[in-house]
Protein backbone atom coordinates (compact mmCIF):
# COMPACT_ATOMS: atom_id res chain seq x y z
CA UNK A 1 0.00 0.00 0.00
CA UNK A 2 2.91 2.19 0.98
CA UNK A 3 4.78 1.06 -2.58
CA UNK A 4 1.70 2.32 -3.78
CA UNK A 5 1.58 5.70 -2.51
CA UNK A 6 5.01 6.36 -3.20
CA UNK A 7 4.66 5.32 -6.84
CA UNK A 8 1.64 7.61 -7.22
CA UNK A 9 3.38 10.58 -5.59
CA UNK A 10 6.53 9.95 -8.07
CA UNK A 11 4.06 9.71 -10.98
CA UNK A 12 2.48 12.55 -10.51
CA UNK A 13 5.94 14.41 -9.78
CA UNK A 14 6.70 13.49 -13.12
CA UNK A 15 3.51 14.26 -14.96
CA UNK A 16 3.73 17.82 -13.60
CA UNK A 17 7.04 18.56 -14.35
CA UNK A 18 6.60 17.40 -17.78
CA UNK A 19 4.01 19.62 -18.67
CA UNK A 20 5.69 22.28 -16.51
CA UNK A 21 8.46 22.31 -19.28
CA UNK A 22 5.72 21.69 -21.96
CA UNK A 23 3.65 25.25 -20.77
CA UNK A 24 7.31 26.85 -20.80
CA UNK A 25 8.20 25.78 -24.05
CA UNK A 26 4.86 27.70 -25.58
CA UNK A 27 4.26 30.67 -23.70
CA UNK A 28 8.51 30.81 -24.94
CA UNK A 29 6.71 31.24 -28.89
CA UNK A 30 3.90 33.07 -27.94
CA UNK A 31 5.78 35.69 -25.68
CA UNK A 32 7.59 38.16 -26.85
CA UNK A 33 9.14 38.71 -23.86
CA UNK A 34 9.64 35.24 -23.18
CA UNK A 35 13.55 35.64 -22.48
CA UNK A 36 13.10 38.55 -19.78
CA UNK A 37 10.55 36.22 -18.05
CA UNK A 38 13.20 33.16 -18.12
CA UNK A 39 16.21 35.46 -16.50
CA UNK A 40 14.61 35.77 -13.79
CA UNK A 41 14.38 32.06 -13.10
CA UNK A 42 16.88 30.74 -14.37
CA UNK A 43 20.29 31.41 -12.91
CA UNK A 44 22.57 29.43 -14.57
CA UNK A 45 22.71 29.26 -17.89
CA UNK A 46 25.45 27.16 -19.95
CA UNK A 47 27.20 29.07 -22.97
CA UNK A 48 26.06 28.23 -26.42
CA UNK A 49 27.24 29.65 -29.93
CA UNK A 50 25.13 31.93 -31.71
CA UNK A 51 24.28 30.71 -35.02
CA UNK A 52 24.15 33.25 -37.48
CA UNK A 53 22.38 34.03 -40.69
CA UNK A 54 22.55 36.03 -43.99
CA UNK A 55 25.54 37.51 -44.97
CA UNK A 56 26.88 39.54 -42.11
CA UNK A 57 30.57 39.06 -41.98
CA UNK A 58 31.62 39.28 -38.52
CA UNK A 59 29.74 35.60 -38.16
CA UNK A 60 29.37 33.81 -35.02
CA UNK A 61 30.25 35.17 -31.48
CA UNK A 62 30.50 33.70 -28.25
CA UNK A 63 29.83 35.61 -26.01
CA UNK A 64 30.14 34.97 -22.11
CA UNK A 65 26.98 34.74 -20.50
CA UNK A 66 27.96 36.72 -17.50
CA UNK A 67 28.17 39.76 -19.38
CA UNK A 68 24.44 39.88 -20.16
CA UNK A 69 24.00 39.95 -16.59
CA UNK A 70 24.38 43.19 -15.44
CA UNK A 71 22.42 44.69 -18.57
CA UNK A 72 19.47 41.89 -17.68
CA UNK A 73 18.76 43.38 -13.90
CA UNK A 74 19.48 46.75 -15.28
CA UNK A 75 16.04 46.01 -17.40
CA UNK A 76 14.42 44.80 -14.32
CA UNK A 77 15.34 47.69 -12.46
CA UNK A 78 13.52 49.82 -14.29
CA UNK A 79 10.30 50.00 -12.38
CA UNK A 80 8.64 50.69 -15.68
CA UNK A 81 6.98 47.67 -16.75
CA UNK A 82 5.09 49.24 -19.32
CA UNK A 83 4.58 47.93 -22.75
CA UNK A 84 6.05 51.18 -24.09
CA UNK A 85 9.69 50.75 -22.49
CA UNK A 86 9.67 47.04 -23.35
CA UNK A 87 8.73 47.49 -26.75
CA UNK A 88 11.38 50.08 -27.16
CA UNK A 89 13.74 47.02 -25.61
CA UNK A 90 12.50 45.12 -27.90
CA UNK A 91 13.47 47.39 -31.11
CA UNK A 92 16.53 47.91 -29.65
CA UNK A 93 17.65 44.44 -29.55
CA UNK A 94 16.45 44.08 -32.91
CA UNK A 95 19.18 46.71 -33.97
CA UNK A 96 21.55 45.74 -36.48
CA UNK A 97 24.00 48.01 -35.45
CA UNK A 98 24.37 47.54 -32.06
CA UNK A 99 23.93 43.57 -32.48
CA UNK A 100 26.25 42.54 -35.51
CA UNK A 101 24.82 39.36 -36.69
CA UNK A 102 22.15 38.72 -34.40
CA UNK A 103 19.15 38.06 -35.44
CA UNK A 104 15.95 38.76 -32.81
CA UNK A 105 14.02 36.20 -35.02
CA UNK A 106 16.66 33.54 -34.31
CA UNK A 107 16.28 33.61 -30.78
CA UNK A 108 12.50 32.85 -30.96
CA UNK A 109 13.85 29.69 -32.67
CA UNK A 110 16.11 28.85 -30.23
CA UNK A 111 14.65 29.48 -27.46
CA UNK A 112 11.52 27.55 -29.03
CA UNK A 113 14.04 24.70 -28.65
CA UNK A 114 15.88 25.31 -25.55
CA UNK A 115 13.93 26.93 -23.75
CA UNK A 116 16.16 27.37 -20.56
CA UNK A 117 19.06 28.58 -22.48
CA UNK A 118 18.99 32.46 -23.74
CA UNK A 119 21.51 33.84 -25.42
CA UNK A 120 21.45 37.33 -26.27
CA UNK A 121 24.55 39.04 -27.04
CA UNK A 122 24.21 42.06 -25.43
CA UNK A 123 26.91 44.81 -25.96
CA UNK A 124 26.84 47.76 -23.26
CA UNK A 125 23.33 49.51 -23.67
CA UNK A 126 23.79 53.28 -23.68
CA UNK A 127 22.08 55.38 -21.01
CA UNK A 128 18.44 55.70 -22.01
CA UNK A 129 17.33 58.54 -22.89
CA UNK A 130 13.94 58.85 -20.89
CA UNK A 131 11.24 61.74 -21.59
CA UNK A 132 11.25 62.96 -17.74
CA UNK A 133 9.95 66.46 -17.72
CA UNK A 134 11.64 67.49 -14.16
CA UNK A 135 14.95 66.76 -15.54
CA UNK A 136 14.81 69.77 -17.90
CA UNK A 137 14.11 72.08 -15.13
CA UNK A 138 16.76 74.30 -16.46
CA UNK A 139 14.97 74.60 -19.56
CA UNK A 140 11.44 75.15 -17.63
CA UNK A 141 13.47 78.41 -15.90
CA UNK A 142 14.93 79.95 -18.85
CA UNK A 143 10.99 79.47 -20.48
CA UNK A 144 9.65 81.17 -17.17
CA UNK A 145 12.29 83.97 -17.30
CA UNK A 146 11.25 84.49 -21.25
CA UNK A 147 7.47 84.54 -20.39
CA UNK A 148 7.97 86.72 -17.16
CA UNK A 149 10.77 88.90 -19.50
CA UNK A 150 7.78 89.32 -22.44
CA UNK A 151 5.06 90.36 -19.44
CA UNK A 152 7.43 92.49 -17.92
CA UNK A 153 8.02 94.06 -21.36
CA UNK A 154 4.35 94.73 -22.71
CA UNK A 155 3.22 95.69 -18.66
CA UNK A 156 6.29 98.26 -18.92
CA UNK A 157 5.67 99.56 -21.99
CA UNK A 158 2.15 100.66 -21.69
CA UNK A 159 3.24 102.28 -18.15
CA UNK A 160 5.57 104.38 -19.91
CA UNK A 161 3.30 105.42 -23.21
CA UNK A 162 0.79 106.56 -20.36
CA UNK A 163 2.89 108.26 -18.71
CA UNK A 164 4.34 110.43 -21.58
CA UNK A 165 0.93 110.84 -22.93
CA UNK A 166 0.03 111.94 -19.21
CA UNK A 167 2.74 114.76 -19.27
CA UNK A 168 1.47 115.77 -22.73
CA UNK A 169 -1.70 116.53 -21.29
CA UNK A 170 -1.05 118.58 -18.82
CA UNK A 171 1.46 120.70 -20.53
CA UNK A 172 -0.35 121.11 -23.68
CA UNK A 173 -2.46 124.13 -23.08
CA UNK A 174 0.61 125.71 -21.89
CA UNK A 175 2.59 124.70 -24.76
CA UNK A 176 -0.36 125.70 -27.38
CA UNK A 177 -0.11 129.00 -25.68
CA UNK A 178 3.67 129.55 -26.71
CA UNK A 179 3.89 127.91 -29.56
CA UNK A 180 1.89 127.79 -32.86
CA UNK A 181 3.34 124.45 -33.90
CA UNK A 182 3.07 121.43 -31.10
CA UNK A 183 3.93 118.10 -31.82
CA UNK A 184 5.63 117.44 -34.86
CA UNK A 185 7.26 114.13 -36.33
CA UNK A 186 9.35 115.66 -39.94
CA UNK A 187 7.22 114.01 -42.12
CA UNK A 188 5.89 116.66 -45.65
CA UNK A 189 2.14 116.07 -43.66
CA UNK A 190 2.23 116.32 -40.09
CA UNK A 191 0.93 112.73 -39.68
CA UNK A 192 1.26 112.53 -36.29
CA UNK A 193 0.96 115.28 -33.55
CA UNK A 194 2.26 114.72 -30.62
CA UNK A 195 4.49 112.72 -28.66
CA UNK A 196 6.86 110.34 -31.14
CA UNK A 197 8.06 107.26 -30.18
CA UNK A 198 11.80 107.45 -30.73
CA UNK A 199 11.90 104.13 -28.10
CA UNK A 200 9.78 102.33 -25.77
CA UNK A 201 11.42 104.63 -22.86
CA UNK A 202 12.17 107.53 -25.14
CA UNK A 203 9.40 109.83 -26.66
CA UNK A 204 10.06 113.60 -28.00
CA UNK A 205 7.93 116.33 -28.65
CA UNK A 206 9.07 118.91 -31.28
CA UNK A 207 7.40 122.51 -30.74
CA UNK A 208 8.18 125.55 -33.00
CA UNK A 209 6.89 128.78 -33.61
CA UNK A 210 7.70 131.33 -30.90
CA UNK A 211 9.64 134.67 -30.21
CA UNK A 212 13.61 134.35 -29.65
CA UNK A 213 13.67 130.72 -30.42
CA UNK A 214 14.03 128.18 -33.63
CA UNK A 215 12.22 125.54 -32.02
CA UNK A 216 12.08 123.65 -28.68
CA UNK A 217 12.81 119.82 -28.64
CA UNK A 218 11.13 117.70 -25.50
CA UNK A 219 12.42 114.27 -24.72
CA UNK A 220 10.86 112.03 -22.33
CA UNK A 221 13.30 109.74 -20.88
CA UNK A 222 11.55 107.40 -18.51
CA UNK A 223 12.96 104.47 -16.39
CA UNK A 224 13.34 101.55 -18.82
CA UNK A 225 10.58 99.76 -17.48
CA UNK A 226 9.99 97.62 -20.85
CA UNK A 227 13.42 95.72 -19.75
CA UNK A 228 13.71 93.49 -16.95
CA UNK A 229 17.42 93.83 -16.79
CA UNK A 230 17.50 97.34 -16.38
CA UNK A 231 14.87 97.58 -13.96
CA UNK A 232 16.57 94.80 -12.12
CA UNK A 233 19.83 96.79 -12.14
CA UNK A 234 17.72 100.47 -11.51
CA UNK A 235 17.29 98.58 -8.05
CA UNK A 236 21.13 98.89 -7.71
CA UNK A 237 21.27 102.56 -9.22
CA UNK A 238 17.95 104.32 -8.65
CA UNK A 239 16.87 106.04 -11.80
CA UNK A 240 13.83 108.40 -12.76
CA UNK A 241 11.55 109.38 -15.32
CA UNK A 242 13.89 112.51 -16.87
CA UNK A 243 12.04 115.24 -18.93
CA UNK A 244 15.12 117.11 -21.08
CA UNK A 245 14.25 120.21 -23.07
CA UNK A 246 16.17 121.51 -25.57
CA UNK A 247 15.43 125.19 -26.60
CA UNK A 248 17.42 126.56 -29.87
CA UNK A 249 17.78 130.22 -29.35
CA UNK A 250 17.60 132.07 -32.68
CA UNK A 251 21.30 134.08 -33.45
CA UNK A 252 21.42 137.31 -31.87
CA UNK A 253 18.61 136.75 -28.77
CA UNK A 254 21.32 136.23 -26.17
CA UNK A 255 24.83 137.90 -25.26
CA UNK A 256 27.94 135.60 -25.43
CA UNK A 257 28.16 133.68 -22.46
CA UNK A 258 27.99 130.26 -21.07
CA UNK A 259 26.50 129.62 -17.80
CA UNK A 260 24.94 125.94 -16.41
CA UNK A 261 23.57 125.22 -12.88
CA UNK A 262 22.69 121.76 -11.43
CA UNK A 263 23.33 119.58 -9.15
CA UNK A 264 26.57 118.77 -7.79
CA UNK A 265 26.59 114.60 -9.73
CA UNK A 266 25.29 115.83 -13.44
CA UNK A 267 27.47 119.43 -13.36
CA UNK A 268 30.88 117.25 -12.99
CA UNK A 269 29.80 114.74 -15.32
CA UNK A 270 28.27 117.95 -17.86
CA UNK A 271 31.92 119.91 -16.99
CA UNK A 272 33.80 117.23 -18.61
CA UNK A 273 31.39 116.11 -21.29
CA UNK A 274 30.50 119.31 -22.99
CA UNK A 275 32.76 120.82 -25.01
CA UNK A 276 31.43 124.55 -24.47
CA UNK A 277 32.04 123.83 -20.73
CA UNK A 278 34.72 122.57 -20.59
CA UNK A 279 36.26 125.26 -22.56
CA UNK A 280 34.74 128.54 -20.90
CA UNK A 281 33.26 127.79 -17.66
CA UNK A 282 34.74 127.12 -14.44
CA UNK A 283 33.51 125.44 -11.45
CA UNK A 284 32.57 128.24 -8.96
CA UNK A 285 33.19 127.32 -5.32
CA UNK A 286 31.03 128.02 -2.44
CA UNK A 287 27.99 128.88 -4.86
CA UNK A 288 25.76 128.63 -1.67
CA UNK A 289 27.19 131.67 -0.28
CA UNK A 290 28.06 133.58 -3.56
CA UNK A 291 24.96 132.93 -5.36
CA UNK A 292 22.54 132.34 -2.73
CA UNK A 293 21.67 128.71 -4.70
CA UNK A 294 20.06 126.40 -2.35
CA UNK A 295 22.70 123.36 -1.23
CA UNK A 296 23.54 120.55 -3.38
CA UNK A 297 23.50 122.74 -6.38
CA UNK A 298 27.02 123.27 -8.45
CA UNK A 299 27.93 126.34 -10.72
CA UNK A 300 29.72 126.16 -13.79
CA UNK A 301 30.06 129.93 -14.74
CA UNK A 302 32.03 131.88 -17.07
CA UNK A 303 31.08 135.55 -16.55
CA UNK A 304 30.43 136.59 -13.17
CA UNK A 305 27.80 139.56 -13.67
CA UNK A 306 25.97 137.18 -16.18
CA UNK A 307 25.84 134.37 -13.70
CA UNK A 308 24.42 136.48 -10.77
CA UNK A 309 22.05 138.31 -13.44
CA UNK A 310 20.44 134.87 -14.49
CA UNK A 311 20.67 133.75 -10.85
CA UNK A 312 17.85 136.67 -9.63
CA UNK A 313 15.85 136.24 -6.94
CA UNK A 314 13.22 134.32 -8.66
CA UNK A 315 15.40 132.23 -10.58
CA UNK A 316 16.31 131.33 -6.86
CA UNK A 317 13.49 130.72 -5.41
CA UNK A 318 12.38 128.44 -8.31
CA UNK A 319 15.63 126.49 -7.63
CA UNK A 320 14.77 126.19 -3.86
CA UNK A 321 11.19 124.91 -4.36
CA UNK A 322 11.68 122.66 -7.29
CA UNK A 323 14.89 121.33 -5.85
CA UNK A 324 13.74 117.90 -5.76
CA UNK A 325 13.01 118.05 -9.81
CA UNK A 326 15.43 119.91 -10.93
CA UNK A 327 18.62 118.18 -12.56
CA UNK A 328 20.38 120.95 -14.76
CA UNK A 329 20.06 124.44 -16.14
CA UNK A 330 22.52 125.10 -19.24
CA UNK A 331 22.71 128.35 -21.48
CA UNK A 332 25.18 128.63 -23.78
CA UNK A 333 26.07 130.73 -27.27
CA UNK A 334 28.60 128.15 -28.28
CA UNK A 335 27.07 125.09 -27.61
CA UNK A 336 28.83 122.31 -29.62
CA UNK A 337 27.50 119.18 -28.37
CA UNK A 338 29.78 116.92 -26.26
CA UNK A 339 33.43 116.97 -26.60
CA UNK A 340 34.85 115.59 -29.95
CA UNK A 341 37.50 113.41 -30.10
CA UNK A 342 40.59 115.09 -30.48
CA UNK A 343 40.99 114.70 -34.10
CA UNK A 344 44.21 115.93 -35.28
CA UNK A 345 42.72 116.29 -39.78
CA UNK A 346 40.03 118.17 -38.18
CA UNK A 347 40.43 121.44 -39.41
CA UNK A 348 37.10 122.66 -38.68
CA UNK A 349 35.67 124.41 -35.23
CA UNK A 350 32.47 122.58 -34.79
CA UNK A 351 29.42 124.99 -35.15
CA UNK A 352 28.51 126.21 -32.31
CA UNK A 353 25.30 127.63 -31.75
CA UNK A 354 22.64 129.01 -28.95
CA UNK A 355 20.63 127.09 -26.58
CA UNK A 356 18.60 127.09 -23.48
CA UNK A 357 18.76 123.21 -22.18
CA UNK A 358 17.17 121.84 -18.87
CA UNK A 359 17.16 118.59 -17.66
CA UNK A 360 13.88 117.83 -14.73
CA UNK A 361 13.38 114.70 -12.58
CA UNK A 362 9.58 113.79 -13.06
CA UNK A 363 7.86 112.90 -9.84
CA UNK A 364 7.57 109.49 -8.99
CA UNK A 365 3.97 109.32 -8.38
CA UNK A 366 3.35 110.51 -11.65
CA UNK A 367 1.76 113.56 -10.32
CA UNK A 368 2.79 116.07 -13.81
CA UNK A 369 0.62 119.00 -12.26
CA UNK A 370 3.82 119.80 -10.13
CA UNK A 371 6.34 120.20 -12.65
CA UNK A 372 4.58 122.07 -14.77
CA UNK A 373 5.91 125.54 -13.27
CA UNK A 374 9.05 123.70 -14.79
CA UNK A 375 7.86 124.54 -17.86
CA UNK A 376 6.85 128.11 -17.40
CA UNK A 377 10.45 128.09 -15.69
CA UNK A 378 12.22 127.85 -19.13
CA UNK A 379 10.02 130.10 -20.88
CA UNK A 380 10.21 133.04 -18.11
CA UNK A 381 14.61 132.26 -18.76
CA UNK A 382 13.84 132.48 -22.60
CA UNK A 383 12.42 136.07 -22.45
CA UNK A 384 15.24 136.98 -19.64
CA UNK A 385 17.86 135.95 -21.86
CA UNK A 386 16.38 138.22 -24.35
CA UNK A 387 15.79 141.62 -22.23
CA UNK A 388 19.53 140.94 -20.53
CA UNK A 389 22.73 142.37 -21.75
CA UNK A 390 26.08 142.35 -20.61
CA UNK A 391 28.04 145.18 -19.39
CA UNK A 392 30.95 146.58 -21.47
CA UNK A 393 33.61 144.54 -19.74
CA UNK A 394 31.73 141.72 -20.23
CA UNK A 395 31.29 141.78 -23.71
CA UNK A 396 35.56 142.39 -24.11
CA UNK A 397 35.51 139.51 -21.16
CA UNK A 398 33.15 136.80 -23.65
CA UNK A 399 34.75 138.32 -26.69
CA UNK A 400 38.50 137.85 -25.28
CA UNK A 401 37.19 133.78 -24.27
CA UNK A 402 36.06 133.41 -27.41
CA UNK A 403 38.92 134.26 -29.12
CA UNK A 404 41.15 132.38 -26.92
CA UNK A 405 39.21 129.36 -27.68
CA UNK A 406 39.59 129.32 -30.86
CA UNK A 407 43.62 130.53 -30.66
CA UNK A 408 43.93 127.30 -28.79
CA UNK A 409 41.86 125.16 -31.44
CA UNK A 410 44.61 126.79 -34.27
CA UNK A 411 47.62 125.85 -32.06
CA UNK A 412 46.32 121.96 -31.56
CA UNK A 413 45.63 121.83 -35.29
CA UNK A 414 48.50 123.98 -36.43
CA UNK A 415 50.76 120.96 -37.46
CA UNK A 416 48.03 119.01 -39.17
CA UNK A 417 47.26 122.54 -41.01
CA UNK A 418 50.83 122.32 -42.15
CA UNK A 419 50.90 119.17 -43.70
CA UNK A 420 47.77 120.27 -45.19
CA UNK A 421 49.40 123.29 -46.86
CA UNK A 422 52.48 121.24 -47.85
CA UNK A 423 50.64 118.73 -49.38
CA UNK A 424 48.63 121.43 -51.08
CA UNK A 425 51.90 122.47 -52.46
CA UNK A 426 53.33 119.05 -53.56
CA UNK A 427 50.03 118.35 -55.55
CA UNK A 428 50.63 121.81 -57.42
CA UNK A 429 54.26 121.51 -58.05
CA UNK A 430 53.11 117.49 -59.37
CA UNK A 431 50.63 119.24 -61.95
CA UNK A 432 52.91 121.98 -63.28
CA UNK A 433 55.78 118.84 -63.59
CA UNK A 434 53.14 116.97 -65.42
CA UNK A 435 51.92 119.84 -67.37
CA UNK A 436 55.79 120.45 -68.62
CA UNK A 437 56.42 116.85 -69.16
CA UNK A 438 53.41 116.33 -71.77
CA UNK A 439 54.53 119.53 -74.00
CA UNK A 440 57.00 118.84 -76.70
CA UNK A 441 59.81 121.69 -76.06
CA UNK A 442 63.09 119.45 -74.35
CA UNK A 443 64.57 122.77 -73.77
CA UNK A 444 61.36 123.90 -71.34
CA UNK A 445 62.03 120.59 -69.89
CA UNK A 446 65.11 121.19 -69.39
CA UNK A 447 64.70 124.63 -67.88
CA UNK A 448 62.35 123.31 -65.56
CA UNK A 449 64.40 120.51 -64.17
CA UNK A 450 67.23 123.24 -63.69
CA UNK A 451 64.37 125.49 -62.00
CA UNK A 452 63.77 122.44 -59.80
CA UNK A 453 67.01 121.31 -58.82
CA UNK A 454 68.30 124.91 -57.98
CA UNK A 455 64.62 124.85 -55.77
CA UNK A 456 65.58 121.37 -53.77
CA UNK A 457 69.15 122.61 -52.89
CA UNK A 458 67.76 125.59 -51.90
CA UNK A 459 65.55 124.13 -49.67
CA UNK A 460 68.50 121.71 -48.34
CA UNK A 461 71.06 124.91 -47.84
CA UNK A 462 69.38 127.38 -46.16
CA UNK A 463 69.35 125.52 -43.08
CA UNK A 464 72.59 125.82 -42.38
CA UNK A 465 72.83 129.63 -43.31
CA UNK A 466 70.77 130.32 -40.81
CA UNK A 467 72.21 128.23 -38.18
CA UNK A 468 75.63 129.82 -38.29
CA UNK A 469 74.32 133.00 -38.62
CA UNK A 470 72.25 132.01 -35.38
CA UNK A 471 75.02 130.81 -33.65
CA UNK A 472 76.90 134.45 -34.41
CA UNK B 1 4.43 136.12 -17.07
CA UNK B 2 3.93 136.15 -21.32
CA UNK B 3 0.08 137.03 -20.74
CA UNK B 4 0.74 140.21 -21.81
CA UNK B 5 2.00 139.42 -25.13
CA UNK B 6 1.54 136.70 -27.53
CA UNK B 7 4.80 134.66 -27.73
CA UNK B 8 3.44 132.94 -30.53
CA UNK B 9 4.79 133.68 -34.43
CA UNK B 10 3.54 131.67 -37.32
CA UNK B 11 6.39 133.13 -39.84
CA UNK B 12 9.54 131.23 -37.14
CA UNK B 13 7.84 127.84 -37.30
CA UNK B 14 10.74 125.51 -38.08
CA UNK B 15 10.13 121.37 -39.07
CA UNK B 16 11.08 118.59 -37.01
CA UNK B 17 14.85 117.77 -38.34
CA UNK B 18 15.42 113.78 -37.98
CA UNK B 19 17.89 113.30 -35.19
CA UNK B 20 20.48 111.60 -37.12
CA UNK B 21 20.98 114.98 -39.13
CA UNK B 22 21.25 116.92 -35.93
CA UNK B 23 23.71 114.56 -34.66
CA UNK B 24 25.82 114.98 -37.54
CA UNK B 25 26.27 118.54 -36.43
CA UNK B 26 27.38 117.31 -33.09
CA UNK B 27 24.39 118.91 -31.46
CA UNK B 28 22.70 115.67 -30.81
CA UNK B 29 21.65 114.05 -27.38
CA UNK B 30 25.34 112.58 -26.90
CA UNK B 31 24.32 110.17 -24.73
CA UNK B 32 22.45 107.96 -27.25
CA UNK B 33 21.70 104.75 -25.59
CA UNK B 34 23.83 101.67 -26.89
CA UNK B 35 22.48 99.62 -25.18
CA UNK B 36 20.80 97.55 -27.90
CA UNK B 37 24.14 97.13 -30.14
CA UNK B 38 25.95 95.92 -27.38
CA UNK B 39 23.52 93.07 -26.69
CA UNK B 40 23.19 92.51 -30.44
CA UNK B 41 27.27 91.78 -30.12
CA UNK B 42 26.92 90.15 -27.21
CA UNK B 43 23.87 87.90 -28.61
CA UNK B 44 26.09 87.11 -31.44
CA UNK B 45 28.62 85.88 -29.79
CA UNK B 46 26.56 83.42 -27.59
CA UNK B 47 24.60 82.40 -30.57
CA UNK B 48 27.80 81.53 -32.35
CA UNK B 49 29.90 79.57 -28.89
CA UNK B 50 26.56 77.51 -28.69
CA UNK B 51 26.23 76.78 -32.44
CA UNK B 52 29.78 75.84 -32.25
CA UNK B 53 31.08 74.32 -29.08
CA UNK B 54 27.84 73.42 -28.55
CA UNK B 55 26.96 75.28 -25.17
CA UNK B 56 23.01 75.13 -24.70
CA UNK B 57 23.04 78.00 -21.92
CA UNK B 58 24.63 80.05 -24.29
CA UNK B 59 22.50 79.59 -26.86
CA UNK B 60 19.74 80.52 -24.30
CA UNK B 61 21.94 84.06 -23.04
CA UNK B 62 22.00 84.66 -26.71
CA UNK B 63 18.04 84.50 -26.85
CA UNK B 64 18.06 86.45 -23.83
CA UNK B 65 20.50 89.05 -25.12
CA UNK B 66 18.36 89.10 -28.51
CA UNK B 67 15.30 89.88 -26.28
CA UNK B 68 17.09 92.56 -24.53
CA UNK B 69 18.22 94.06 -27.53
CA UNK B 70 14.66 94.03 -28.99
CA UNK B 71 13.25 95.80 -25.81
CA UNK B 72 15.28 98.81 -26.16
CA UNK B 73 16.16 98.92 -29.93
CA UNK B 74 14.56 102.39 -31.49
CA UNK B 75 12.17 102.62 -33.90
CA UNK B 76 13.82 104.17 -35.91
CA UNK B 77 16.78 101.08 -35.76
CA UNK B 78 16.90 98.70 -38.23
CA UNK B 79 14.13 95.67 -37.86
CA UNK B 80 15.82 93.56 -39.82
CA UNK B 81 18.78 93.62 -37.51
CA UNK B 82 16.82 92.78 -33.99
CA UNK B 83 14.55 90.20 -36.43
CA UNK B 84 18.09 88.68 -37.30
CA UNK B 85 19.44 88.28 -33.87
CA UNK B 86 16.59 86.57 -33.06
CA UNK B 87 16.97 84.10 -35.87
CA UNK B 88 20.05 83.34 -34.79
CA UNK B 89 19.46 82.55 -31.22
CA UNK B 90 16.58 80.61 -31.78
CA UNK B 91 18.12 78.47 -34.10
CA UNK B 92 20.97 78.09 -31.68
CA UNK B 93 18.55 76.88 -29.44
CA UNK B 94 16.89 74.76 -31.45
CA UNK B 95 20.25 73.41 -33.32
CA UNK B 96 21.46 72.25 -29.70
CA UNK B 97 18.51 70.44 -28.98
CA UNK B 98 18.14 68.88 -31.97
CA UNK B 99 22.17 67.71 -31.92
CA UNK B 100 21.95 66.40 -28.43
CA UNK B 101 17.93 66.72 -26.56
CA UNK B 102 19.24 65.60 -23.41
CA UNK B 103 19.08 68.21 -20.36
CA UNK B 104 21.18 71.26 -20.29
CA UNK B 105 23.55 71.50 -17.72
CA UNK B 106 24.80 74.11 -16.20
CA UNK B 107 27.98 75.89 -17.18
CA UNK B 108 29.50 75.48 -13.21
CA UNK B 109 28.86 71.42 -14.26
CA UNK B 110 31.23 69.86 -16.02
CA UNK B 111 29.28 68.40 -19.13
CA UNK B 112 30.50 65.28 -19.79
Amino acid sequence: MKLMQIALILCCAVATYNFAVVAAASSFEDNDFAEFEDFDSDDDFVEVPVTVGGGAPAASKEVPVKEKEPVVKAAQIQDDEEDGIVEDEDEFFKDDEEFEGFDAGEIKEETGKKPAEPKLTVAKIPMHFRTHWDSYWMEMLMLAGLMVYFTNFFAGKAKNAKLAQLWLTTHKGLLDDNFVLVGDDGKVENENPGLMKESESLYTLWCSGRTCCEGMLVELKMIKRQDLVSLIAGLMRPQQDQVHIKVDLTRGVMDPFVFCVGTKKTITKAFKEYADLSKYCTLVSKPETRYNVPAGFSVLSEIPEATSAILENRIITALSRYQQYIDYIHISDQYSGPVQVEDANNLKQPETKPVLMAGFNLPKNGDMEAVKPLLILIFYLMERLKGYRLSKEGQQKAEKNRSRVEEEFLKSTHAARAEAAAQRREDKRKAEKERIMAEDDPEKQRRWEAKEQKRQAKKKAPKMKRLAVKSL
Amino acid sequence: MNATVDPRRKEKVNRYKAPQAQGQNGSGTGNEDLTPDYMNILGMIFSMCGLMMKLKWCAWFALYCSCISFASSRVSDDAKQVLSSFMLSVSAVVMSYLQNPAPMTPPWVSSS
